[in-house]
Formats: structure tokens, C-alpha cells, sequence
């Protein structure tokens, strides 16, 4: 095979597209679960996400008389096609090396910000004044988080950079490589503070609790999706699905990428984001409420800020 | 930044009945308000002007579901003091102990609620599991889980012998732990006390200004319980402490409920325990002549006033009664002034607005 259809592969159906998107989905039908178990309650099946987006594929999308057509129409779509192609980007430790010519840390730190970018522009481009207070809350969050996650990854980024002998290291398959030989950088209590901050940035990116605040159901009714329904909303939701294994899938590589290669590795991969998204997601969503919007701006720029500037520091101080 | 406008119901997933928030934003933070009712107006005043006695206890009682005992509960006492009735003892006690089953259920309801507008949906999941144990008490011992059928002139439609008593007891000592377990929750975890402290605050000049009533007043240090200031039926013989707190916020109105859950648990336990033998109702119901009469009861979300006037016919020549939620609506402008978007629903629910009641 070619390269170029190596990398469409890769791309559309493994690590990326298909199964990024089983993965996702089991992961949401998995979260759904254990968050109904701890409220007692006897929660969804495990493949509801799935029966959902079945039943959203066969219903009819609603275009708003008010809405500007063209961008809340293809905004779903350029979302979810972003997220396919940051999933072909992250490494399985012993499967799977994203191919140099995808991209590096950096091009995927600018590939997680498209959801939200997305989600600002079908809020503002569906009409509704509720997709309006949306759009500003999620930019408000995004500029929160966006800045003490970089400083998270460029901690890992200059670490391992050192650590190779060149100063930074913006390669993804160069950071499991560095952790295969030096152990995973979850053992090592200088690299705590990062970890730390990229643990905040998980509820903030994937939108859940404590920071659902863009989509607050009861306070403005699911915010920019609020005027999407049918195949549009399902997209949504697959872009949510398929972003979930790509920030989960971040994590993993940046901190614990370790682990036997071949099928194992891939079902290590699998058990990894799995149990990382149940306490670092659901626990999380299920044990507090929501923040009020400059709450968390707040929270953002007093906690994750200050351990992401210690994380830089450390780094550059042992370096 | 320019100014917009939202609209907040008549359907919104965060009110349990429609009510129309015209709110107007800049940014985040409420510039203006303008309240619209209307949309569960279903003539009730009418209604009962077209039915006889009997048949408006039927009425009265769907007025509204959380408070569907209190409304038959005046309507029954303002009928008796026309007519000159006096309700056997038992009778008393057994409608106090309806009234508080009722007052619980309601209470925890809106305390859950508050749970869920904030987003801490365990928490309204474990609050509404407690409230359950209410529920099946009330299908036990009344067949319904809402409207319970309770009351009716001259005496009650139910009865609690030894073995009834027996269980209204264990079922009341099943809700303590769960109760003093979220209570502290709701003291002490910082997400909600994040949302809720010094949010929709209610200073006490203006509760008094505007007149608000029952817990909300009660929350902003107005000691007003229509059970103190005006007993009614058994309630000066029943040992109870009226809740107050100083703050006006909407901590304060939740707390205010919880506290006044434990005190209703108290006053069934002194109903339990003092509750004489005897007839549940008088023989028969003697004419009703002409004549008219006020009714005044503290329903879960405060004061409720009937008045009743009747022409020796068989049916009210006029029903009129005040809802606790009309007075607290107006609070809702001061609460709301300079509040954030977030907080709309929130202060909203916390004054436990019963639509129906107020519009029926």
C-alpha cells in the first residue's frame, strides 16, 4: 500500500474515524452508566450513545428561519472532520505511530480548540439568543483553559526535548518513545503540577461538569445546541464522541503511554481512556454542581494557571 | 456591550409551570425584567361558584398538586365556620398530620429542585429518593400519591388505627438519617454553596414591604408562620420552633425548608403520640345558611387565605382565595435585580412559585 493510502486509513478508520468513534461512544455509554450507578439510579444501556445517534440520523434537521444557513450547516460537520484527524494523531504505545506528516503537538493543541470554535459559530450562526450567551460563555472558558494547558504541554514538550538532547520536543511519538525507555512521566512527582493541569482541562474541553457552563441544560437550555436537531445534532455529538478519545488519548500519551504492543496494547489503549474518563470525568461530574461562568474563569486563572507556571518553571529549572 | 433580550419560558426546562421571563442582559448580568402570567388561568373561581359544597372539595384540591391538601383544608374550615360545625378532635389532629405529610413532600421537592438548577444532580437524585419514602406513605395510608382526599366537611376521609400509626412512625424514622446526611450536605459542599450563598438576596425591609410570606419571608428573618400567629386546629397544643434565618438568599430559603422538614417530622410524631380516640366525622352536616367567612392556613409555600361567602343555597355564592405565591412573586423583581443569567432559574425556583395556585 501507499503511503498516501496508509494515511487515509489511518485517518478515516483506524486510529482515527471508526474507531475513535466506537471508542467514544462506549466510553459516553460507559460514563453514562457508572453516573447513574453512583445516583442510584439503574441508568442507559451501555450502547444508548449509539441508539441515539441512530434515531438522530433518521429525523430531520431544522434549519432556524433566522439562522445565517450555510455555517450552521457545515459547522457540525467541520468539527467532527477536525476531531477524525487529531484521533489519527495520537500515538498508541506498540500500534499505531501517527505518521510525521499529520502534525505535531502543537498542530493538534490548534485541532482541540475547533470544537469550541465550532460551537461559537453554530451558537451565534442558529439565531438564538440562548446560542448567543453560548457563544460568549465558551469563549470565556476557552480563553480560561487555553493558557495553562499549553504551559502543561510545553512542560512535557521542553522535558522530553531535554531529555533527547535538543530543547524541545513537539513530537507525540518522541514523547512515548522518551517514556518507554525513562517510565511513564505519572511516576515522576516533578511532573505532577502538568498533570495536574491537563486533569482540569478535561472537563473543561469536554464540557461536562463542573464547566458544562456553554451548555448548561437549566440555565439556557443547552446553549449553541440548542436549535440543533436530526443528522446535524448527531454530528455534534459524534465530534463530542470522537473528541472525547482524543483528549483522553492526549493524556495518555503525555503521561502514561507504557504498555505491551500488539492487540494487548490496543486494548490497554482502550482500558486506559476508559477508566481515565470514569474518574476523571464522570466521578468529577457526578460529586459537584456547576460553576457560574466567571467562577470558573476564575478557578482557571488562579489553580490550573499557577501549577501550569510551576510545571514550566521546574522544567526549565532542571533542564 | 449592547443590551438583548431573552426570553425565559413560558417553556423552559428549568420551570416547573409556564411563566414568561422577558429578561433583558447586557453581557451577563440582568438589566431588566418583566414577569408575564397567564398561561394556566382555567377559571377555577368560576367553577366553584357552579358546583355545590361537596363537589368543590373535589375542585379545590386540583387547584394545584403540591399544595392540593391545604386548598380543601381551608375551603373545609371556612365552610365550618359558616355553618357553625364543630369537628370532633381526632379530626383535628388527623387533618394536622395530612397537612405535614403534605408540607414534607413539598418541601423536599423544591429543596431537590434547587439540587438540580445548580447541576449537582446527585444530590437532587438523593433528596428525591428520600422524598419517596412520603410518597409511598401517603399511597398507604390516603391510596394517592398527590391529591389525597382528605379532607371533607366536617371530618376527614381517613383513619389511622394502631397499625397505621405504627407504620407513619417507621416511616418517619427511615427519612431522619438520609435527612441530617444531605442537610449537611447542603450546609457544607462547596459547589453549592458557591451557586446559592449571597445569590437573590431578599433584605428583610423589603420582604416586609412587599408582604411576602411562609418560607421565603421566613428566610429573609420575618418570624410569620400562620401555624404561631393564628393556630388553627391543633397547632397551639403542638410543640414546634418557627424557622427564621437572617441572610435572604437562596441558601437561606433552602436551608429554611430543610429545617422546617424536621419540624413537620416532629409535630406527626406529637400528632402520633397525642391523638385521641373518637369519631373521624360529625353525624351529619347541618344546613348551611347564608353567611361568610375567612380561612386561614400556612400551606407550604405560606400563607393561604380563603374567603367563602354563601346564600343558604347549596352552592358558594362567591370563593375567593389569596395564594402565598402571589405575594412572593413580587419579591422576585428584587431578588433578580443585577443577578447573572445563571441565576435566573435558580432564584426563580427558590420562592417555590406554584403557577396554578396563583392563576388557577
Amino acid at each position: 500500500m501507499s503511503d498516501g493510502l496508509i494515511l487515509l486509513f489511518s485517518v478515516l478508520v483506524f486510529p482515527g474515524g471508526l474507531f475513535a468513534l466506537a471508542l467514544g461512544l462506549l466510553i459516553k455509554g460507559v460514563d453514562r452508566r457508572v453516573a447513574a450507578r453512583l445516583q442510584r439510579r439503574v441508568g442507559p444501556p451501555l450502547l444508548q450513545p449509539v441508539f441515539d445517534l441512530i434515531k438522530l440520523s433518521r429525523k430531520e434537521t431544522m434549519i432556524p428561519a433566522q439562522s445565517s444557513a450555510a455555517i450552521f450547516r457545515w459547522a457540525p460537520l467541520a468539527g467532527f472532520s477536525c476531531m477524525v484527524l487529531a484521533a489519527a494523531m495520537i500515538p498508541i504505545n506498540g500500534v499505531y505511530r501517527p505518521s510525521p506528516e499529520l502534525g505535531d503537538l502543537l498542530t493538534l493543541f490548534y485541532l482541540l480548540a475547533v470544537p469550541a470554535v465550532v460551537l461559537m459559530l453554530a451558537g451565534s450562526a442558529s439565531g438564538s439568543p440562548f446560542g448567543a450567551i453560548g457563544f460568549s460563555r465558551e469563549m470565556s472558558i476557552m480563553l480560561a483553559y487555553e493558557g495553562p494547558v499549553l504551559l502543561a504541554l510545553l512542560s512535557v514538550a521542553i522535558r522530553v526535548g531535554v531529555g533527547e538532547g535538543h530543547l524541545i520536543s513537539l513530537s507525540l511519538t518522541e514523547i512515548v518513545q522518551y517514556q518507554r525507555v525513562h517510565g511513564p512521566f505519572i511516576l515522576d512527582p516533578w511532573m505532577w503540577p502538568a498533570m495536574l493541569t491537563f486533569l482540569c482541562f478535561f472537563p473543561a474541553n469536554l464540557g461536562v461538569l463542573p464547566f458544562d457552563i456553554p451548555e448548561a441544560e437549566t440555565e439556557v437550555l443547552e446553549g449553541p445546541l440548542l436549535e440543533y436537531s436530526g443528522p446535524s445534532l448527531g454530528l455534534f455529538k459524534m465530534m463530542s464522541a470522537v473528541k472525547c478519545v482524543v483528549v483522553l488519548g492526549l493524556g495518555i500519551t503525555l503521561f502514561l503511554p507504557n504498555g505491551p504492543d500488539g492487540v494487548l496494547g490496543l486494548l490497554l489503549f482502550a482500558v486506559k481512556c476508559t477508566v481515565l474518563a470514569v474518574l476523571g470525568v464522570t466521578v468529577v461530574r457526578t460529586g459537584m454542581g456547576r460553576m457560574r461562568i466567571d467562577q470558573a474563569f476564575r478557578f482557571f486563572l488562579k489553580w490550573p494557571l499557577a501549577l501550569g507556571i510551576a510545571s514550566l518553571a521546574i522544567m526549565l529549572a532542571r533542564s | 456591550m449592547s443590551t438583548y433580550k431573552i426570553p425565559v419560558g413560558p417553556l423552559h426546562v428549568a420551570l416547573e409551570e409556564p411563566m414568561y421571563f422577558k429578561v433583558e442582559v447586557e453581557g451577563e448580568t440582568v438589566t431588566g425584567l418583566d414577569i408575564q402570567a397567564g398561561h394556566v388561568h382555567r377559571g377555577i373561581e368560576y367553577l366553584v361558584a357552579k358546583r355545590n359544597i361537596h363537589q368543590n372539595i373535589v375542585l379545590t384540591e386540583r387547584i394545584c398538586s403540591l399544595c392540593s391538601n391545604s386548598h380543601p383544608f381551608s375551603y373545609c374550615m371556612a365552610l365550618e365556620r359558616i355553618g357553625g360545625i364543630i369537628v370532633p378532635e381526632r379530626v383535628e389532629y388527623l387533618r394536622v398530620v395530612a397537612d405535614e405529610i403534605k408540607r414534607i413532600a413539598s418541601h423536599l421537592f423544591n429543596v431537590a429542585i434547587t439540587a438540580h438548577l445548580v447541576g449537582f444532580d446527585t444530590l437532587f437524585m438523593q433528596v428525591m429518593e428520600t422524598r419517596e419514602i412520603m410518597q409511598d406513605t401517603k399511597e398507604t395510608i390516603f391510596g394517592n400519591r398527590m391529591d389525597l382526599g382528605a379532607n371533607r366537611i366536617g371530618g376527614v376521609r381517613y383513619d389511622l388505627d394502631g397499625e397505621g400509626k405504627a407504620y407513619l412512625a417507621a416511616q418517619l424514622a427511615r427519612m431522619k438519617a438520609p435527612l441530617d446526611e444531605f442537610r449537611d450536605l447542603y450546609e457544607t459542599n462547596g459547589s453549592f454553596l458557591r451557586r446559592t450563598k449571597g445569590v437573590g438576596v431578599l433584605p428583610r425591609a423589603d420582604a416586609i414591604r412587599l408582604g411576602l410570606v411562609g418560607p421565603v419571608a421566613r428566610a429573609s428573618g420575618v418570624d410569620y408562620d400562620v401555624r404561631r400567629k393564628a393556630p388553627y386546629v391543633v397547632y397551639d397544643r403542638l410543640d414546634f420552633d418557627v424557622q427564621t434565618l437572617a441572610d435572604g438568599d437562596v441558601w437561606s430559603r433552602t436551608m429554611i425548608r430543610l429545617r422546617e422538614v424536621k419540624e413537620s417530622v416532629r409535630i406527626i410524631e406529637q400528632c402520633l403520640r397525642d391523638i385521641p380516640e373518637g369519631p373521624i366525622s360529625i353525624d351529619a352536616i347541618p344546613e348551611i345558611p347564608a353567611g361568610e367567612a375567612i380561612a386561614k392556613s400556612e400551606a407550604p409555600r405560606g400563607e393561604l387565605i380563603y374567603y367563602l361567602r354563601t346564600d343558604g343555597s347549596d352552592k358558594p355564592a362567591r370563593l375567593k382565595w389569596r395564594v402565598p405565591s402571589y405575594n412572593n412573586w413580587k419579591g422576585l423583581q428584587v431578588m433578580m435585580a443585577g443577578c447573572k443569567v445563571a441565576d435566573i432559574a435558580l432564584i426563580v425556583g427558590s420562592i417555590d412559585p406554584c403557577i396554578s395556585c396563583t392563576e388557577r
